[in-house]
């Protein structure tokens, strides 16, 4: 049984290293719901548009930009619906503008990718935190595949590395702790951070990593199973895809920060403003739930390399860590890196008394 | 129809003129407004990078607003429950008064909601049959759903009480009464809702308690009678329309009542938090306290404990309640204190420290000022037209004459 | 044999200054090779394998390096510069599917007259035993010799290292050992990491995530250094590195003294 969940023809080497996937032909998926109610709806809304208020909001926001050809494809995706609930045309219309736009925009060639979850994959991820050096390679690689706003005033990073400390004992801590005068029975020694908690240093920045007296933890989307963020997202723009990753229709997203405000993970990041996205940065092979540029006051999140890993490749990260202290792969495969993790070694899920089933483990030897 | 059309003519006639006060008034509430303009576009321009927000604190004095103001509108109830339920008969004369206090609280509300949104012009995702809404899984869904409705059963009500006032018709209670009872029940249930809203969010160990809502409750029936009497008082002084002492009175009980419950909540929280003092009460030390030498906020709780706890004291000696001089600038700091205890106090640790730790601040910017000021500006001028226009009608300055008779 | 051995070291010994000499010249000129690997940036550890950026098609570069540190931070192409990894005593992961691995040997920065020179079986004269011993030459690998750590002086240069071959390491048997397996030596000791790394939990691989698709294997070496197994006091196994820059700070904080005060009260 489980030989039939292992996508073996699929992934062919042209594939993975190609990783071209434009993806238009690929968005094949059975006839979404209700593909006739969207369409009218959406008809609908262009007829009122013209006149309804929510428009003249839009009209007010797009004024800003000057660049017609821009301002006119802008138009146009305003009044796109929700991704997940367009039809095959409609999504392909989608991508096809955005290909347009961005290619316009980056003056390259850039894809769009449209690729649906593969059956039988559902992607898990799987860190050993005790190879963990906190170079941060990783949280760089994620923002060169990624597309994230890089600037001074709006840096964007999905991935967060915690340097915590090992704990420090010595005899002159003996009197550490409260003042006695408070009459508070407490300990001295022991009384101060040690080990995996989440009270670490965000921005540390030694010369050299590993430090002898500190250990790291990378912080990243976890794609739970039972997300928070999904939850609350008022518009459903915000949701879990079959192959496991939780992504966001940047183009539906009112941002308006709920899911930031229920993520326990801290993984969700806003664009506070228009991202600063240098054109020979840009990294052109994009999926539409996954790198392609974002606009300001969207919300965006670790999506484990969807534009990568739904055409064989490992996420960036994964690739870039120099310890191999990542692994990802098919929890459905029992032959999978992952999944030999998880038989073999000892994982723990982050707060995992939030319930919220990340498909993110760490891991020790 | 005509008589309708009337109606509007004459309500903003009357509106419109005004004495050498009212007009200053107005003049003072307009000078916010050239800056909120300025302030909203930038915004609108620029994003919300022009606030003080980060992806630390990212919910900030908007919605600190957002959710003050939605515990006045929830307030007004406090005019319309003692009138319907217990007969209060001077109350009842002026309940439509509360009904406009709470329809200018909920366009507060909506601006300071269309001043959080990061893509404003996405807002019509939220429109049901338009966009998509996440019912009944989202909290925010709830909200836009409870406020919405909110919103039109009271400008319902009380256009409908107004309008038959001004036509001179008896009411027809089958319609307005079940109006009025339903109004009552969903005050308390946006506030609810409100509370939900964020309690719901384990990620925020500082609001993830069943004590918010009812907390959220007692506050808004403080802070919103307080706002109420000051009201009453400035409309007593300023306008033929008498309002008894008996209202007066009865409002600035409520307010003990509730404060008094309030204050014993907050007293309870901070023991329960201080006394295990476990890692999710980092969260009311920052604020009470500062925390790693981050204490802009703790200015902010002293001042708010200051506020109610005095106002507190002082409402319940009744020769300095029932004092009309001293008691609007009482109202005034029970006011302000609830608004931080709601706004600056609640919002901003709810986000310090991150869900994996982190200590950050939250300065708003002037721009965010501007746009907060415009919007308490803009909905006092709403305020200011909608009980100018009750009072008249009420007064029957406003009234219908047939236009044959009016020639 | 024996007695053979030493008599050839007696005469050979009067040659060993000059062949030193020699060697020293040949290192001096090396300096002139490294403005050319300013290009290149490291990939696991520095001073293991190198990438050379390119690019592949147009806009689209096999690596991505980092301006701060000179790692690499981002793979347009993971098999770039790859060969077979070739077969494995034990079956493995890589039977189901495609094992790449960057090749070492022919990097090796050995000149022709090493072979010939020095390590030609003969020369450098044969250590009378296994005992530690100040080392003449490569004292910029193994800094300390007489208290190398691999192994707690358990072993010696030629439990690893071919007598003869340089290019070559060497198993319990005295067969060489490919430089692009040295997993093949390392296991012989390292059992449980070896059959971790054999599965995928231990080490790195880039490419495909399938358990069947095509992976580029890191070997023990890339990451690891066995002259410099513990670094010293920091008992680790991996050499330390620049840090990637931290992250902005966010508005309103001026400096990070807050993350340093770890008083909990």
């Amino acid at each position: 049984m489980s030989k039939k969940l292992i996508p073996t023809k699929n992934l062919s080497d042209e594939q993975l290293e190609g990783c071209e996937g434009l993806g238009l032909q690929a968005l094949g998926i059975d006839a979404e719901r209700g593909g006739a109610v969207s369409s009218s709806r959406r008809q609908f809304i262009r007829n009122v548009g013209g006149v309804s208020a929510a428009s003249m909001m839009g009209a007010a926001a797009l004024m800003t930009h000057s660049d017609q050809a821009q301002a006119k494809s802008t138009w146009a995706e305003w009044f796109q619906g929700n991704y997940r609930l367009m039809t095959k045309k409609e999504k392909a219309e989608a991508i096809a503008r955005l290909e347009k736009r961005y290619s316009e925009e980056y003056g390259k060639k850039v894809t769009v990718d449209g690729t649906d979850a593969q059956e039988g994959v559902l992607f898990g991820y799987a860190l050993n935190i005790q190879k963990c050096i906190g170079c941060r390679r990783c949280v760089k690689a994620c923002v060169k595949e990624n597309n994230q706003s890089r600037s001074k005033e709006q840096e964007m990073e999905w991935i967060r590395v915690l340097k915590m400390e090992k704990g420090e004992f010595s005899k002159d801590k003996m009197d550490d702790g409260y003042p006695l005068d408070y009459g508070v029975q407490v300990g001295g020694n022991a009384y101060s951070a040690a080990g995996v908690v989440l009270e670490g240093e965000h921005y540390y920045d030694p010369e050299k990593v590993p430090e002898s007296d500190s250990h790291y933890m990378p912080i990243a989307c976890m794609q739970c199973e039972k997300p928070p963020c999904v939850k609350v997202c008022p518009i459903r723009t915000t949701y879990r895809e079959p192959d496991g990753p939780v992504v966001i229709d940047y183009n539906w997203c009112i941002g308006c920060r709920m899911c930031i405000g229920a993520c326990p993970y801290w993984a969700r990041r806003f664009n506070w403003g228009e991202p600063h996205l240098p054109k020979e940065e840009m990294n052109p092979k994009t999926h539409y739930l996954g790198n392609r540029p974002r606009m300001k006051g969207v919300v965006e999140k670790c999506t484990f390399c969807l534009q990568r890993t739904r055409h064989g490749r490992y996420p960036a990260c994964v690739e870039v860590c120099p310890v191999g202290a990542r692994k990802f792969g098919n929890l459905l495969d029992p032959e999978s890196e992952v999944r030999r993790i998880l038989d073999r070694k000892r994982v723990f899920r982050l707060k995992a008394e939030a319930n919220t089933y990340p498909k993110f483990f760490y891991f020790v030897d | 129809m005509n008589k309708f059309i009337k109606f509007i003519i004459d309500y903003v006639v009357y509106v419109a003129k005004g004495g050498p006060k009212f007009y200053a008034w107005m003049g003072f509430l307009v000078l916010f407004v050239g800056p909120w303009i300025y302030g909203s576009y930038t915004q609108a321009t620029h994003g919300l990078i022009v606030t003080g927000l980060t992806d630390q604190v990212s919910w900030g004095l908007y919605l600190a607003n957002f959710v003050f103001l939605v515990g006045v509108a929830a307030g007004a109830v406090t005019v319309v429950f003692p009138a319907y339920v217990y007969h209060h008969e001077p109350m009842h004369k002026v309940t439509v008064l509360g009904e406009m206090l709470a329809v200018a609280a909920v366009i507060m509300c909506l601006l300071f909601v269309f001043m959080h949104l990061g893509r404003p012009d996405r807002a019509w995702h939220m429109i049901p049959y338009l966009g998509v809404l996440n019912f009944p899984s989202s909290m925010l869904t709830w909200d836009v759903l409870v406020l919405s409705v909110y919103l039109i059963l009271n400008l319902v009500g009380g256009f409908y009480f107004l309008y038959k006032k001004y036509v001179d018709e008896p009411l027809n209670n089958k319609f307005y009464l079940p109006i009025i009872f339903i109004a009552i029940v969903w005050a308390i249930s946006i506030h609810t809702v409100t509370a939900f809203f964020i309690n719901t969010m384990p990620a925020r160990p500082m609001w993830h308690h069943s004590m918010m809502p009812i907390r959220f409750i007692t506050t808004a029936f403080a802070a919103g009678p307080a706002l109420i009497i000051v009201c009453f008082l400035i409309i007593r002084q300023n306008t033929k329309l008498w309002i008894e002492d008996s209202v007066i009175d009865l409002l600035s009980t409520i307010i003990i009542f509730c404060l008094g419950i309030a204050l014993f909540l907050t007293m309870s929280e901070v023991v329960t938090e201080l006394y295990a003092s476990t890692e999710h009460s980092f969260a009311l030390k920052y604020l009470m306290f500062g925390k790693h030498g981050l204490h802009d906020l703790v200015p902010w709780f002293w001042t708010s404990v200051v506020g109610m706890v005095l106002g507190f004291i002082l409402l319940l000696v009744p020769r300095i309640r029932k004092n009309y001089t001293v008691l609007p600038y009482i109202c005034l700091m029970i006011f302000g204190g609830v608004w931080i205890e709601k706004g600056m106090a609640l919002m901003i640790p709810g986000s310090i420290p991150t869900p994996i730790g982190e200590f950050s601040l939250y300065e708003p910017t002037t721009l965010e000022l501007f746009n907060c000021a415009g919007n308490w500006a803009i909905g006092f001028i709403v305020l200011t037209i909608l009980l100018k226009g009750a009072i008249g009608i009420l007064l029957g300055d406003v009234r219908y004459a047939p236009a044959s008779a009016n020639r | 044999m024996v007695n053979n051995m030493i008599i050839r070291e007696n005469t050979i010994m009067k040659m060993y200054p000059l062949s030193v000499i020699l060697a020293t010249l040949l290192f001096v000129q090396t300096p002139a090779a490294f403005s050319e690997e300013e290009k290149k940036c490291f990939e696991s550890r520095e001073g293991a394998s190198l990438a050379i950026p390119k690019e592949i098609e147009k806009g689209w570069p096999n690596v991505k390096c980092s301006p701060d540190t000179g790692g690499v931070l981002w793979w347009g192409d993971p098999f770039d510069g790859t060969i077979p990894m070739g077969e494995m005593p034990i079956e493995a992961d890589y039977s189901k599917g495609e094992a790449v691995v960057k090749p070492r040997e022919n990097q090796l920065k050995l000149f022709a007259i090493c072979g010939v020179g020095c390590h030609n079986g003969v020369f450098p004269p044969f250590p009378k035993d296994k005992n530690p011993r100040k080392l003449t030459m490569h004292t910029d690998i193994i800094p300390d010799s007489l208290d190398l750590q691999h192994g707690r002086g358990g072993i010696w240069c030629l439990d690893c290292h071919h007598m003869t071959k340089r290019k070559k390491l060497v198993d319990n048997f005295g067969n060489e050992i490919s430089f692009n397996e040295p997993q093949k030596l390392c296991g012989k000791c390292h059992g449980p990491i070896y059959r971790d790394w054999r599965e995928g939990i231990h080490g790195k691989r880039i490419g495909g995530w399938a358990s069947n698709g095509k992976k580029r294997w890191y070997v023990c070496t890339e990451c690891h250094n066995p002259h410099d197994v513990q670094q010293g006091d920091l008992n680790s196994g991996f050499a330390q590195l620049k840090p990637e820059q931290a992250p902005v700070l966010p508005k309103g904080l001026k400096n990070t003294d807050h993350e340093r005060i770890h008083k909990h009260h």
